[in-house]
């Protein structure tokens, strides 16, 4: 390969030095090139949600990506190693299979058995409240502000949850994916307008949308999901993992208020959330405010 | 009006204020092309060199931007190779640091070689046994690689983004970055070595002539430590000065303490070897080639005192400020230690550029002076002003300070 250099002869200086050159110019194209096909495997295969999804967990500050153990005390600290994906995590199988869902934590009531199992004894309507926040007890919650509720008919309806609403109220504008979408969890599941923020709602589930609501009907999407198994949605939150998770979410709610130029009041402050928050702070960067709530990059 | 460009959670000025910061540089920029282009229309007779002094102030300007600019190769390596993770706060900002000083550095070189339309004959013609020959190529690949890794950053801004082949492109080069981090430090312990070797060889200059390992003379060596040395510094200090310009915390004082530590250790090493180094030249290889050293000094204004200054002075005392646990944590020492460092290593490029081609060495020669014509003065402030645009654009669309969104609410 190095005769064609003007003056060349086969002697260690030439074939040291220009070996080098030209190896180094080999390297760098040929990572060109890896990262080229790479990408372009990654547009074919529809890997585009999955790769944005990853990119902008990758780019939260390090205390919003913390394991879910964490909120709920099982773990001191922890990064989640699957960007909130659990249904991967062996840590979080071993952990709900090592502890059932205690007493207190639904009702008062026994429930020796695991999450999902619980999860079916709850009747629809059975909700509470907590920091003056609705969450229903018998849907699960994803950790970008969505809830998902199986239906009886193996559908999942997927809807913003409370504070979600409370932060968007009567939205400017809502774009909803079409009956066919292909949604995947932690993918965009539609996007909502409110003053200058474009939020990019995540989806808490895999499937594919059957039917489409809206703001007003207080849920967004029906989806067909992709399997309908416990592991399916072992990800989402549910019964004790949304208070601690919830206080978390409005200590960073308040935060990025703070950070935004507004005077948000702490939770010592006592209170509760308006129905517009939004309305409240007419003068905050509500782009900021919701990508940081809504987990965007 | 550019607000959908710029990222999610940060405050810029207004487009408004930011013309107004950028009018005056662009100012100077084309000031600055109109000096460069005069040389290249003209000839070198537009400068204040000659045979006899033909390294003048792009060579300090050349050398000096290089060295800085190493912050980009050493803190890659340091990231992406022995995994200091604190560094991504700062690794950004580190590449377009090192783009500006190498494409700066480029320009500037190809401006004083001159015949812009041969220069890849220097590619086609190599001379393997010419330091030259190894930087030209060292430097030209090491900025296609800054270039490459500057792409990620590009591709990061909010908009750009939003256009899936940019998105997945950005995600797969980064995942890619470890080997342009890798192939990048390569490069650069290879020319910031050739520079230094280029004076090292230099047999009729004993000012600057050194023994050394092998082929290497001993300043092959410590151009590449005194460059991985004041990398850091370099980045500290500039960090610091946007903090100040734009009134942002960017990144967590820890940064700020392990880059101060870091150059630290590496400084104190450099200032050993470099202290050696010059005791055996006093003793040894100059006297050997006929010149006590003590005369080099005795033309003014070079006197000893630009040695203590350069070692002393520039070198050990900023070492130490820099080492020290108590000073390191507060940011007016460690940022005044990392201006001496940075400092400390453009005196030693002055000195191996100027000072050597001042001296003279044989017994009719006569000791030199030299001062810059405006047109070479002009293409220095082209890049600096250069240096500045890029980097004011990149901070306002890009992501420099990953950390910025995150302790802006800490501050508050």
């Amino acid at each position: 390969m190095l005769p064609w250099n003007y003056g060349f002869q086969w002697n260690a200086g030439h074939i040291i030095f220009l070996g080098a050159f030209y190896a180094v110019l080999a390297t760098v194209a040929a990572t060109l090139l890896r990262a080229g096909i790479r990408s372009r495997r990654d547009l074919r295969t529809r890997k585009v949600e999955h790769i944005r999804w990853h990119s902008d967990f990758h780019d939260l500050p390090a205390q919003d990506r913390v394991c879910r153990h964490v909120l709920t005390g099982e773990f001191k600290s922890r990064e989640c190693p699957h960007a909130f994906d659990c249904r991967e995590c062996e840590t979080h199988a071993k952990l709900i299979e090592r502890r059932p869902v205690a007493e207190e934590e639904i009702f008062g009531l026994v429930f020796p058995v695991s999450r999902v199992e619980v999860l079916a004894e709850v009747q629809a309507g059975d909700e509470e409240e907590f920091f003056g926040l609705s969450f229903p007890l018998n849907r699960m919650y994803h950790r970008g502000h969505t809830w998902a509720q199986r239906e009886s008919d193996g559908t999942v309806t997927v809807g913003l949850d409370d504070l979600a609403s409370r932060l968007i109220a009567t939205p400017d504008a809502v774009t909803l994916p079409a009956p066919g979408s292909l949604l995947e969890v932690n993918g965009t599941a539609f996007h909502v307008r409110k003053r200058d923020a474009d939020v990019r709602v995540l989806s808490p589930v895999d499937g594919e949308v059957i039917e489409t609501g809206g703001a007003g009907q207080g849920w967004y999407l029906r989806v067909r999901p992709t399997a309908n198994d416990e592991r399916a949605f072992r990800h989402l939150l549910r019964g004790a993992e949304i208070r601690p998770w919830l206080m978390r979410e409005l200590e960073r709610l308040q935060l990025t208020l703070s950070a935004e130029g507004a005077a948000a009041p702490a939770l010592a402050d006592g209170g509760l959330p308006v129905a517009d928050i939004s309305a409240s702070y007419p003068k905050a960067d509500w782009d900021a405010v919701c990508g940081e709530m809504f987990l965007e990059g | 009006m550019d607000k959908e460009f710029i990222a999610r959670g940060v405050k810029r000025c207004s487009t408004g204020k930011f013309l107004l910061w950028i009018v005056p540089w662009a100012a100077l920029l084309a000031f600055g092309l109109y000096a460069a282009a005069l040389v290249l229309v003209k000839g070198l007779n537009q400068t204040n060199m000659d045979n006899r002094f033909a390294f003048g102030l792009w060579i300090f300007l050349d050398l000096t931007v290089i060295a800085l600019g190493a912050g980009a190769f050493f803190t890659g390596f340091l990231l992406y190779i022995l995994k200091i993770g604190e560094l991504r706060a700062v690794i950004n900002s580190a590449v377009v640091i090192g783009l500006v000083c190498y494409s700066g550095a480029v320009c500037v070189l190809a401006v004083d070689v001159g015949q812009p339309l041969r220069a890849w004959f220097t590619f086609w013609y190599p001379n393997v046994h010419s330091m030259l020959t190894e930087v030209t190529f060292c430097i030209s690949c090491y900025l296609t690689v800054l270039a490459i890794e500057y792409v990620p950053i590009v591709l990061k801004n909010r908009k750009l983004r939003e256009v899936p082949s940019f998105l997945v492109f950005e995600f797969e080069l980064h995942k890619l970055i470890y080997v342009l981090a890798g192939v990048g430090t390569f490069l650069s312990f290879f020319h910031q070595g050739s520079l230094g070797g280029l004076y090292g060889v230099l047999r009729g200059r004993p000012f600057a002539f050194r023994e050394g390992l092998a082929v290497w003379p001993s300043t092959f060596f410590l151009f590449i430590l005194s460059a991985a040395a004041v990398g850091p510094s370099f980045v500290l200090l500039t960090t610091w000065l946007v903090e100040k310009i734009s009134r942002k915390k960017l990144v967590k004082p820890e940064v700020f303490g392990l880059l101060g530590r870091i150059s630290g250790l590496l400084l104190s090493v450099y200032v050993i070897a470099k202290t050696v180094d010059t005791l055996i030249w006093i003793n040894r290889t100059s006297p050997e080639s006929g010149f006590p050293a003590a005369q080099y000094y005795s033309w003014q204004p070079f006197g000893t005192w630009i040695l203590f200054a350069e070692i002393g002075l520039l070198g050990l005392v900023p070492a130490l400020m820099l080492l020290s646990p108590k000073l390191r944590a507060h940011t007016g020492w460690l940022v005044a230690a990392a201006a001496m460092a940075c400092c400390g290593v453009a005196l030693n490029r002055f000195v191996m550029t100027v000072q050597t081609l001042a001296l003279p060495t044989l017994a009719f020669d006569r000791y030199l002076s030299y001062f810059p014509s405006w047109q070479e003065v002009g293409t220095f402030l082209a890049v600096v002003a250069f240096g500045v645009l890029v980097y004011s654009v990149s901070f306002r669309y890009f992501q420099l300070f990953p950390s910025e969104r995150e302790l802006k609410m800490q501050v508050k």
